[in-house]
């Protein structure tokens, strides 16, 4: 069983370095594009998207990076290992998970964002919307999940 | 629902860290089951009371519990 979740855990420090190598690439083209870009005939909105798109590119590096600190660590310490797994395992966090709208809730918030930044070259109002929307829903799904853990 | 976790970890001499390490949950859900928040799951009270020698209702006290 450990050494099935040992596999799992070394094929998501290979996603999340992806994702870090990833994100790294699409910020640098970020900034790029903010200095080199036509400042004449680019809108407010258009500094808006950009910037909330690199807002999103650091925080997806970020939060990788992060994982990749704290799997990698969890690896080479046996104690660790188990300790990650109970917590992801723990039938008290599946329970408040569930009552908290996971993995549901994560899954339409990414598929929102993508559109969000998709709609966002077309119509700024989708966009706003979009984004809203999903801050919204993700701040109802923490506060259940808080007050779960409060109570449960 | 009431349970002897507590008392039984105080005996053994045991931290919840330990407890939740060998039965295979987190500090924070045996510290809800020990005040009551939680009522654990039926795999999960076999496995302390699997844990401290004894069977499910040495552990856990069914006599507040509504009867069918």
């Amino acid at each position: 069983m450990m050494e099935k979740f040992r596999k799992t855990v070394k094929r998501r420090i290979a996603i999340s370095s992806g994702m870090t190598l990833v994100s790294l690439v699409l910020g640098a083209f970020n900034i790029y594009s903010i200095i080199f870009s036509d400042h004449s005939t680019a809108t407010h909105s258009d500094g808006f998207v950009a910037g909330f798109q690199f807002g999103l590119i650091i925080s997806i590096f970020g939060f990788s990076l992060f994982d990749i600190v704290k799997l990698s660590l969890a690896i080479n310490d046996e104690t660790k290992l188990k300790i990650l797994y109970n917590k992801e395992n723990d039938e008290r966090m599946k329970t408040i998970r569930s009552k908290a709208g996971m993995p549901l809730i994560a899954i339409t918030s990414v598929l929102m964002i993508i559109a969000a930044i998709v709609a966002g070259y077309f119509n700024i109002v989708v966009f706003y919307t979009l984004v809203i929307a999903v801050a919204a829903q993700l701040s109802v799904s923490a506060m259940v999940k808080l007050y779960c853990m409060k109570t449960m | 629902m009431k349970t002897r976790i507590k008392e039984l970890r105080k005996e053994r001499k045991l931290s919840q860290e330990e407890l939740a390490l060998a039965v295979g949950t987190t500090r924070q859900t045996i510290t809800s089951i020990e005040v009551g928040k939680y009522t654990a799951s039926l795999v999960l009270a076999y496995k302390i009371a699997h844990y401290f020698g004894l069977t499910i209702e040495d552990v856990f006290d069914f006599s507040e519990e509504d009867e069918f």
